[in-house]
């Protein structure tokens, strides 16, 4: 009874404490939205298009673009700022079509169109071999329009179309697709990629700033007051634990709830996934206390802890895969927790993993979490009883 | 010592005892960007391995192979040659090709007859990218091919009779076409944008903001304790303490970010443009945070509701500034949204200066934005501080 009268004290104090609220609500919320957003757009190169012509066969080109496989297409008006926004790395590459470009095929002339990128680049490069691949097929139908015209007489026009209704029917040599594999090892794009990651971070980081609280406590003398009362060192432990724990807790729901309802993240397995947040929230909860226990004042602890939460966040995959880094940097973020939580995360969402798949991952989650709370515990008792 | 001075000396030396400003202001961004240049070395640049499976060992099979191993995709592309389609199917699932590219057999009497035929491509999901690569190259492969046949079919159409003769006449003359759309590549003459050389400066902004928190809970601080009071007793106006306040702010932001950027330039070959440009920009955001701190001390009332406006400005105009993610790969609207706060500007500079734009205006119009966002809130500042003065 006493530990929950602690805890309900700690638990008034943070619901009205609106400051607390935003980075336990408002912040997760925000950053998974901003992420999301622009982690949906991964996967396909951004190109930009100039096209100075504006001709009928230009405009086809365009469209090829637009509705081209691994290719979101940006028109500027000019090739300066286009090339203003390749520079800046908004787009892959720059794709500019010259003007007279229409007048020059019908003619049965070559079109050079300038892809602008940077040859030590291999991004750009690989951006403008898609660019070339779309361009050789949008040809074809140029190139057959213009031989038919030159062979039999007759229109430009028609046989234009007359080419883009045989390129429909006919026989061609076509490229396959066959995908070796149906499970990833990353997370889903898009607001699956950043809710739970976000999760993680922000949980953990929320957790190590709210050692401040501790600190107060500490400072405020009310430690002191609690234990004039009839209260063991042990109770005030287990209240502290228990709030940090169901403030992480909250948090996690929270995210996982907005998750579902307003991007419509799903989540997976049910008990595996209640399973890692409660392991999680108890990750939180030791790195909170233990912080509340290391930092001598609040300042450090509301400074140092974001600190140390993002760079942990970063090596853990919260910010980026960690399959696009170098295979010493992932085994560099294994040493955080963070890293076991973001794969346990990808089993669920991305392999629709069970309780059993992410059984080692639980493992040592949990072996963080004991290592944690014995060290903050044993760290708030001494503290206590001194 | 002019009073200004020693106010300002007095502020720096009380943030540099907390070791908390040491941390915020040099030790977490020289961290990150350091975590950032160690990650992601060798990450910046694009490459692909694509194995290829000659089942055909015919002459167009050949002509592929020489595709890929041409001048143009040396730099993107290394070809692979691999026995069998399940040493294909292992090498792509764990990783080690991006994907492959299997020429079955009879591909290449097939492709120079009319006969349907199809090259096929082994991807797996956790090559997006590298799979899009692969796939748009055999295609750009394939067209040339598949544009000869439209051409030929495309001409039989359009002809008032068609005999054997015909077909082959066609046929002959349509294997000397080229597609008449050709592409050129142009460099532009820019550096590639690092992730190091974009998170060194976000992570020193977002680190420097801060200071508005710092210092705001400083002042509040002072006027609970009744500093504030006896230096208004002193001969000292109010404008030389607001002075001298904002100085220390000013010196610690310039110095965090010239550190930031100078280790980033020296350890992590990050490169920052004209000196002077660099240093406009560090200014002209220290400016920004001056005014943005003056704000949250004329509009809080106590050291928490302090403390609770500054962490708005802080994650709301990092988190919208782009200082959590490159900016450059958001949407078009969150990139405008990024300019409505200094630090999108700010950042804006310094990529442009990384990436070697050149000019006057490629800070000058940031450092015009940013004073223009710092003298609207050093203006509310005003304002509210009358507020301020009354109570």
């Amino acid at each position: 009874m006493t530990v929950l009268a602690i805890a309900g004290s700690r638990a008034r104090r943070i619901v009205r404490d609106r400051l607390a609220l935003f980075f336990i609500v408002v912040l997760p919320v925000l950053v998974i939205v901003i992420i999301g957003s622009i982690v949906g757009g991964t996967g396909t190169f951004r190109v930009g298009v100039v096209d100075r012509d504006r001709g009928p066969l230009s405009l086809s080109l365009e469209h090829d673009l637009a509705h081209a496989r691994g290719i979101d297409l940006f028109r500027y008006h000019s090739v300066a700022s286009g090339k203003t926004a390749l520079r800046r790395s908004e787009i892959s590459a720059l794709v500019e079509i010259p003007a007279g470009a229409d007048a020059r095929l019908r003619s049965g002339r070559t079109v050079a169109i300038v892809a602008y990128g940077e040859r030590a680049n291999s991004d750009q490069q690989s951006a403008i071999a898609t660019v070339s691949s779309v361009i050789a097929v949008s040809g074809a139908r140029v190139q057959a329009a213009s031989f038919a015209q030159q062979q039999v007489g007759g229109d430009f026009t028609t046989h234009l179309a007359t080419a883009a209704r045989l390129e429909a029917g006919s026989s061609s040599v076509a490229v396959a697709t066959r995908s070796v594999d149906s499970k990833s090892n990353v997370l889903p794009r898009g607001f699956s990629y950043s809710a739970p990651t976000m999760l993680v971070l922000f949980v953990f980081i929320n957790a190590l700033a709210g050692g401040a609280a501790m600190i107060w406590t500490r400072q405020l003398g009310m430690y002191d007051r609690m234990l004039a009362a009839p209260v063991s060192p042990r109770q005030i432990v287990f209240g502290e634990t228990f709030v940090y724990f169901l403030i992480a807790l909250v948090q996690s729901l929270l995210i996982v709830g907005v998750g579902a309802v307003v991007f419509g993240v799903h989540w997976g397995d049910p008990v595996a996934a209640a399973a890692l947040i409660v392991s999680w929230a108890l990750v939180g909860t030791g790195a909170g206390m233990l912080a509340g226990t290391v930092f001598s004042t609040p300042e450090q602890s509301t400074s140092i802890a974001p600190t140390v939460g993002i760079v942990m966040g970063m090596l853990g995959g919260c910010m980026w895969p960690l399959e696009i880094v170098g295979s010493t940097m992932r085994t560099i973020g294994h040493v955080t927790p963070h890293a076991w939580a973001v794969d346990a995360w990808t089993a669920l969402l991305s392999r629709n993993g069970r309780l059993v798949d992410i059984a080692r991952d639980l493992a040592v989650l949990l072996a963080f979490a004991a290592a944690l709370l014995v060290a903050a515990t044993s760290r708030l008792r001494r503290a206590l009883s001194a | 010592m002019p009073p200004v001075l020693v106010i300002a000396g007095k502020d720096l030396r009380q943030r540099f005892r907390d070791r908390s400003a040491i941390v915020l202001g040099f030790v977490a961004p020289l961290a990150i960007a350091a975590l950032m240049s160690f990650a992601f070395r060798g990450a910046d640049t694009f490459h692909v391995t694509i194995g290829v499976v000659d089942r055909d060992h015919g002459p167009i099979a050949a002509a592929f192979t020489g595709f890929l191993l041409g001048p143009d995709l040396r730099g993107i592309v290394t070809e692979r040659p691999v026995t069998d389609v399940t040493t294909a199917r292992r090498l792509v699932h764990d990783g080690t090709i991006a994907a492959a590219i299997v020429i079955p057999p009879g591909f290449s009497t097939a492709a120079t007859r009319s006969g349907n035929t199809r090259l096929v491509e082994l991807t797996s999901v956790n090559s997006r990218l590298g799979g899009e690569v692969s796939r748009s190259l055999a295609e750009s492969f394939v067209s040339q091919v598949n544009a000869d046949r439209l051409s030929v079919a495309t001409a039989l159409s359009g002809a008032s009779g068609t005999t054997a003769g015909t077909v082959a006449q066609l046929t002959a003359a349509a294997e000397h076409l080229r597609v008449p759309e050709s592409v050129v590549n142009r460099p532009i003459g820019s550096r590639p944008l690092k992730a190091v050389s974009y998170y060194s400066p976000a992570m020193a902004i977002f680190f420097l903001f801060f200071a508005i928190g710092f210092t705001a809970r400083s002042f509040y601080s002072e006027l609970r304790d009744g500093m504030i009071d006896r230096i208004a007793a002193a001969p000292v106006r109010p404008a030389t303490v607001l002075f001298g306040k904002a100085l220390s702010v000013v010196v610690y932001g310039i110095a965090s970010l010239g550190t930031v950027l100078l280790c980033t330039a020296l350890l992590f070959g990050a490169h920052w443009g004209n000196p002077l440009s660099v240093a406009a920009l560090c200014l002209a955001m220290t400016t920004a945070v001056v005014a943005l701190t003056a704000f949250v001390i004329a509009v809080a009332r106590t050291d928490r509701q302090s403390d609770g406006f500054s962490a708005l400005i802080v994650f709301g105009l990092s988190l919208l500034g782009g200082n959590f993610v490159t900016i450059s790969a958001a949407p078009p609207l969150m990139r405008r949204l990024a300019l409505l706060t200094p630090n999108g500007w700010a950042l804006r500079g310094f990529v442009d200066l990384t990436t070697g734009a050149r000019g006057a205006a490629v800070v000058l119009q940031p450092v015009v934005a940013i004073l223009a966002f710092s003298a609207v809130f050093a203006s509310l500042a005003v304002v509210f501080s009358r507020r301020l003065v009354i109570r």
